[in-house]
């Protein structure tokens, strides 16, 4: 038991020191900028005055490191400072569209996820058929096709032509849960697509790859039923790598949700992004990008700590 | 209704004729062709059996087309390469028969357009008529023209940046390979870092400091030469082998990225240049990694410790030792590497981040002309399937090249 300990221990430290890297990314990117973010808040034709009262009030003449360690401290307690365009709290912009965001990913990932295993595995068994290569070509297609494409087309065909979702995911006030899923439908699918075919082609690839080894060989020489030899040799196996593939697509539905949230005008992060990235609010693309960083390392992390732990190869130490 | 009976008279007739030869996988297709078709009748009547009958055809289309496309390759080419390309799934035909195309497209994109790129002829979203295929954009430009010009612009971005991360992944992953030690671990560890960003926030946050239609060209060409120095640097560790050699190679490197910052810059401008840029950064470290990987595996081979008993410098392994080794997989990586980055851009675009207009780009186009999508017009999806048709055909071209490098057959 100790020796898992010890390696999940050590994957959760490299985690922290890489989002501590990437939050050093985030914070000296923005130092980069030509000239500073006073001179990009005022524009050209600020006069001097300006713009030093506006440093002095962003704290900008303090030297960076001591600006990044308050900073950092501060977004540790979920507070990243206010908007620079709006004067806004940035945590007040987000907060809530967070919460949104994260119900349409788990709205996809609810859909996508036992399908797309049930589908990767029928696929992994019926390999070189006909119907295997079809499998193949269409989720090539779909992971080929840009998110917007996708949602489009749904767009089109659901919303226009059929009328049976709405074209935009606009949320309101008081309305009831399953209104909320009708209105988010579209979204989520257009999700569940993308995601689902990678998932399905990775499931297969770590499945085919079982069924080589040679104890499924060995299982099926000494004359176990088949079921028995998926349920009972196969399935212990292959949790590490379904667990593996999983996690890593929720974490690609984590970027693939920004697109998303543009083409459905869904009140999300991904749109906040987006839109304080062309408005140049740097504390509010700072944020997002911290956030969204921190997500994605936090799902690959349980990744391999899922891979940890159901490897039973690890649980019974030699 | 003589349609519904000739069409499933044709069908019938098709999947009889393919069990009575013996031919398994046609007839699994064309009778569960039938069989859809059958549901999809009840179901939606005779306008949805039409839409799967269109589909049908032009899914046969497609594949006569590439099949024809690919015996017209193996009559063409020499010997050797007939053979290799006799063996190639119709879907790789396919993959080369749109990139061919696209091609086409894009280097003889002023004389196949009709009408300019950001040229104004119309009302905006007229209808399409003689004069315009596809009708009008927001502003009333000739949506066909737009489309082959953005074949040009959207293409030559995506191919200019995956270039540049190929140049800068592939050096660092061979100097890894064959230096080992602090280099390497320093190497990994940055690329590391790099990919545990999501890459489409990575691009948004660059976009935000540096691009946009805010770019200055001033600090696109520096960070062009200072990317061409950090390149050539690379280059220097492999070739130099004493003080003078660095000093001389260091001159070289410092003109020749100069020049290359210049000519870059004239080419595109300066959005274009930090776009290029920022897509290079985002993915040179999946190329470094695999370059890494396959060199690695070179290395230790016996011929290289021959080599280097004969007293050959690390210049010379790589270029005929390890190279030559590793072309397959690093020529396949560069296929999939251009399809994340033509995808990135692409997205970029949509979100109206990336190229700037008025130059023509399938990605924005898509965004400008979305409205027309709630009058059940098609066309702003014609860009976006445009996207969609290039990266499916790469990636089946590159699925074969996989498959034949490896030589598995799963």
């Amino acid at each position: 038991m100790g020796d898992i300990l010890t390696l999940v221990g050590k994957r959760l430290g490299l985690g922290l020191i890489i989002l501590l890297v990437i939050s050093l990314i985030i914070f000296f990117m923005v130092e980069l900028l030509p000239g500073d973010i006073a001179q990009a808040v005022l524009g050209q034709s600020a006069t001097p005055e300006n713009l030093a009262a506006l440093r002095r009030e962003m704290g900008l003449d303090q030297p960076a490191i001591v600006r990044y360690l308050a900073w950092l401290s501060e977004a540790i307690t979920l507070d990243f400072g206010s908007s620079i365009v709006t004067d806004a709290r940035v945590t007040e912009i987000i907060g809530e569209r967070f919460m949104n965001t994260l119900f349409l990913a788990a709205y996809a990932a609810v859909i996508a996820v036992p399908v797309s295993i049930i589908l990767g595995v029928i696929v992994a068994l019926l390999r070189n058929s006909i119907f295997d290569r079809v499998a193949n070509v269409i989720s090539l297609s779909f992971i080929s096709s840009p998110e917007f494409f996708l949602g489009y087309i749904l767009i089109l065909y659901f919303a226009v032509k059929w009328g049976m979702f709405p074209a935009i995911a606009s949320l309101s006030e008081g309305m009831t849960f399953l209104e909320l899923l009708q209105r988010t439908f579209l979204p989520a699918l257009t999700l569940v697509l993308v995601v689902m075919a990678h998932m399905m082609r990775m499931t297969r690839a770590a499945i085919i790859n079982l069924l080589a080894s040679p104890y499924i060989e060995m299982a099926r020489l000494k004359g176990a039923p088949p079921w028995k030899v998926i349920v009972k040799h196969a399935l212990p196996n292959a949790w590490a790598p379904i667990i593996n593939v999983v996690a890593l697509n929720l974490a690609y539905l984590i970027t693939g949700v920004v697109l998303v949230e543009v083409v459905f005008v869904y009140p999300g992060i991904g749109q906040a992004l987006v839109d304080a990235v062309s408005k140049r609010d740097f504390p509010v693309v700072q944020a997002c990008c911290l956030i969204f960083a921190a997500t994605f390392i936090l799902l690959n992390l349980a990744a391999d700590v899922g891979a940890i732990l159901t490897n039973p190869r690890l649980r019974h130490p030699k | 209704m003589v349609f519904v009976i000739l069409y499933f008279a044709l069908l019938l007739l098709l999947s009889c004729g393919a069990a009575y030869y013996n031919q398994r996988s046609a007839f699994l297709l064309l009778f569960s062709l039938t069989l859809v078709s059958l549901v999809l009748a009840i179901i939606g009547g005779i306008p949805a059996l039409r839409f799967v009958a269109i589909a049908a055809g032009m899914l046969l289309a497609a594949g006569m087309m590439s099949y024809a496309f690919r015996e017209f390759l193996t009559a063409l080419a020499s010997d050797e390469m007939a053979k290799e390309l006799r063996t190639a799934p119709l879907t790789a035909a396919f993959g080369m028969f749109v990139i061919f195309i696209v091609a086409v497209m894009g280097i003889f994109a002023p004389a196949i357009a009709p009408h300019g790129e950001a040229e104004i002829i119309s009302q905006a979203f007229a209808p399409p008529d003689n004069n315009m295929l596809l009708g009008a954009d927001q502003l009333g430009r000739d949506m066909f023209s737009r489309i082959i010009y953005g074949a040009r612009n959207t293409v030559a971005l995506a191919l200019c940046g995956t270039v540049l991360a190929f140049i800068l992944g592939a050096m660092a992953g061979l100097l890894a390979a064959t230096k080992g030690g602090f280099f390497d671990g320093t190497m990994g560890r940055i690329a590391d870092v790099i990919m545990s960003i999501p890459s489409l926030i990575f691009a948004l946050l660059m976009l935000s400091i540096f691009g946009g239609s805010l770019a200055a060209p001033s600090t696109s060409a520096w960070l062009l030469f200072g990317f061409a120095v950090i390149v050539g640097t690379l280059f220097l560790a492999a070739a130099a082998y004493s003080v003078l050699s660095w000093i001389i190679g260091a001159a070289i490197v410092v003109g020749v990225s100069f020049a290359f910052a210049l000519a870059f810059t004239s080419v595109f401008d300066a959005s274009e240049v930090i776009l290029i840029l920022v897509v290079a950064v985002i993915y040179s470290p999946r190329v470094f990694r695999l370059t890494r990987a396959v060199a690695g595996n070179v290395v230790v081979m016996d011929y290289i410790e021959a080599a280097k008993l004969r007293g050959e410098k690390n210049w010379y392994l790589i270029r005929r030792e390890i190279l030559p080794n590793s072309t397959a997989p690093l020529v396949a990586e560069f296929g999939l590497e251009f399809c994340f980055v033509f995808l990135l851009i692409a997205g970029l675009s949509f979100l109206g981040l990336g190229i700037q207009p008025p130059t023509a780009d399938w990605g924005s186009m898509v965004r400008e002309n979305a409205t027309l999508i709630s009058f059940g017009e098609i066309t702003p999806l014609i860009p976006a399937a445009a996207i969609a048709l290039l990266t499916v055909a790469v990636n089946f071209v590159v699925d074969w090249m996989l498959h034949r490098s490896s030589g598995l057959k799963e």
